[in-house]
């Protein structure tokens, strides 16, 4: 198993903030601002220590929850700042981005950081829309389109032109291309049809959050499926599954904390804003209808001692399929940096070594 | 707006009485047909509405004799360029699809001075080793041709027309990489769009690229979600862009589209 260390900048605000999204910029705190991403280096720096094999970053928007709107900015200074580690962009967000633009950015970072990147690229979740004015109706088919000039970007010797539905460009020929050849690692992410379709197609690896090992699983499953359709096996390292990990020395410390916790919803809109998005933005897990908003706490699918994380890491592999686990160490709606702190110790002492061979 | 009903005409050339479907005004675009034979698409008639659209079926489609007599793609372009010629047309604008994509360069090469711009729609001048044309039953081409079948609005070619044209198109169709007019491309200035669908399962989208590095004035242009019948698959996206390459040429690069949400 591979262990990725999904990194969302813990920002540490000195009073309460509203939990609505969009949370109004002008109660961000420049200082804790700075505070924060210093703190992130710091422990990132442990996180190589301790032998993960990367640390991911995700794209969210106008909320202190993941402050890292922009990921490609978050992985080039990860990985100015650390020397060995994997850095896996797990954004961009695809449909409301350039796509040559991505292309051109993680080609370049790929160089930079010696070949160092991993991508994944999504559709982004349903508040996301909201950020630069996308029709979420029109997400999904972006999203693919998107994903497929990307490919076609960094692999096409000749300067093309793209005739498509929803980007069309007359002239592309980026420089550089990536190190990688033909390109850096990449995830299709996501549990949807589409996704997994596309990335058994472009034979892309495929990634999961969230959800349960038989949840997630049935997402994974349609992938290996599509992918033998089109005739080839994908390997363990390409399937990752991101989830929340609590752990404490035993069992019960571990649920305690989990009580403690807030267990509000990660992005939650005004009730019209949710409601109107609930009828219009379709998703699914390998074709089965889910809600594109989630109403309460993410779970978490890895709580305990250590001994039980080891076996529900193995759980994991056997259902999920999952090669790599990029894991929320203590979830990111809490800014209480001690026990993540703990956790990453007792991760990296007690658990990481016995999960290398599962 | 101009008349964009097709209407059958003949010419004769060579011998040959041949079938033209024509529509629209202005400057003329000649088409040559697939190895499956003459089939308007919805861009026909959408590039009826700026051009002088001459649809061509080349001796040995469709209900014309069977054609025993040509002897090779130069020869069939040379009796298409008569065939123009006795039309009264001096200079035109030229689009070859798949089969009638190699009959096009080989018209441009021979005419070069006449043929204002070149277009060519999934060419097969230049194909993979082992690619095949589509066989097989009409649905079974179907699956080959096209990514959204449901787009399809004229009914499927005749399978026995198509079956009789097939012996000509294995003496025309050549090599799947021939040296001899590959050799002669680099000399070909005639302004050229080489389009290829993303999903075109006939043949491979990454043709695309060797047009380009060996013709001069060559531009590779990738229609997202079309398989070999682009024209069919996505005839708004293929029209405005081959329009757009026929009014300015290189010059399609410098965009038009404007952004201005509100004044």
């Amino acid at each position: 198993m591979k262990v990725s260390f999904f990194e969302t900048v813990r920002y540490q605000a000195s009073k309460p903030l509203p939990s609505e999204w969009p949370v109004p910029s002008g109660v961000y705190d420049p200082e804790a601002g700075s505070r924060a991403y210093r703190g992130m280096i710091e422990r990132l720096e442990l996180v190589e220590a301790l032998g993960f094999d990367w640390v991911s970053v995700s794209e969210h928007h106008y909320s202190p929850r993941i402050l890292t709107p922009s990921p490609i900015v978050s992985a080039a200074f990860l990985a100015a700042h650390l020397k060995q580690i994997k850095i896996a962009l797990l954004g961009p967000i695809v449909p409301q981005s350039n796509p040559v633009r991505v292309a051109e950015e993680i080609a370049m970072l790929d160089t930079m950081a010696q070949g160092r990147l991993v991508v994944g690229l999504l559709r982004g979740t349903s508040n996301e829309s909201l950020t630069y004015d996308l029709n979420p109706t029109e997400s999904r088919e972006r999203t693919d389109e998107g994903m497929e000039l990307i490919l076609k970007a960094w692999t096409e010797p000749q300067p093309f032109g793209w005739q498509g539905r929803h980007y069309r460009y007359r002239t592309v020929s980026i420089w550089p291309r990536p190190l990688q050849q033909p390109h850096p690692p990449t995830y299709s992410l996501g549990t949807s049809r589409e996704a997994c379709e596309f990335a058994a197609r472009h034979h892309l690896g495929c990634g999961v959050s969230y959800g349960s090992f038989e949840g997630v699983g049935r997402a994974t499953k349609y992938y290996r499926e599509q992918c033998a359709q089109y005739g080839w096996q994908p390997s363990p390292e390409q399937i990752i599954y991101r989830a929340n990990m609590l752990l404490a020395d035993t069992d019960e410390e571990a649920h305690e904390t989990l009580r403690r916790l807030p267990g509000t919803a990660p992005f939650s809109m005004r009730p019209g804003v949710r409601d109107a998005m609930m009828t219009i933005d379709s998703r699914n897990i390998a074709g089965e209808a889910r809600s594109p908003i989630v109403s309460g706490a993410l779970p978490t699918t890895f709580i305990g001692s250590p001994d039980t994380v080891v076996e529900q890491v193995r759980r994991c592999r056997d259902v999920v399929g999952a090669g790599v686990i990029d894991i929320s160490l203590h979830p990111p709606g809490s800014s209480d940096l001690a026990p993540l702190m703990r956790s990453l110790e007792l991760f990296g002492k007690k658990v990481l070594p016995r999960i290398r061979d599962i | 707006m101009a008349d964009t009903e097709f209407r059958e005409h003949h010419v004769d050339a060579d011998g040959f009485k041949i079938r033209y479907l024509q529509a629209g005004d202005g400057v003329p675009l000649v088409h040559l047909h697939g190895a499956g034979g003459l089939r308007l698409t919805p861009a026909h008639e959408l590039l009826a509405r700026r051009y002088r659209v001459l649809a061509f079926e080349m001796p040995g489609f469709g209900n014309s004799p069977v054609n025993t007599r040509t002897a090779s793609m130069a020869e069939l372009a040379s009796t298409m360029a008569r065939a123009i010629d006795k039309i009264g047309i001096d200079t035109f604008n030229l689009m070859g699809t798949s089969f009638g994509g190699k009959t096009a360069l080989w018209l441009a090469l021979q005419q070069t001075g006449r043929v204002l711009a070149l277009v060519l729609e999934a060419p097969a001048a230049i194909r993979q080793e082992g690619a095949a044309p589509p066989a097989g039953t009409p649905e079974e081409i179907a699956r080959r041709l096209y990514a959204h079948p449901e787009r399809v609005s004229a009914p499927p070619i005749d399978p026995a027309l198509r079956a009789k044209a097939q012996p000509l198109v294995q003496r025309l169709l050549g090599p799947h990489r021939d040296a001899d007019l590959e050799g002669r491309l680099q000399d070909l200035s005639t302004p050229t769009l080489v389009l290829f669908g993303t999903l075109d399962g006939v043949i491979a989208p990454a043709m695309g690229r060797i047009y380009k590095d060996l013709m001069p004035n060559c531009h590779l242009v990738f229609v997202y979600d079309a398989a070999h019948a682009i024209s069919t698959d996505r005839p708004e996206a293929f029209t405005e862009v081959v329009s757009d390459f026929l009014e300015r040429h290189e010059a399609f690069v410098i965009s038009r589209a404007e952004t201005v949400i509100h004044p």
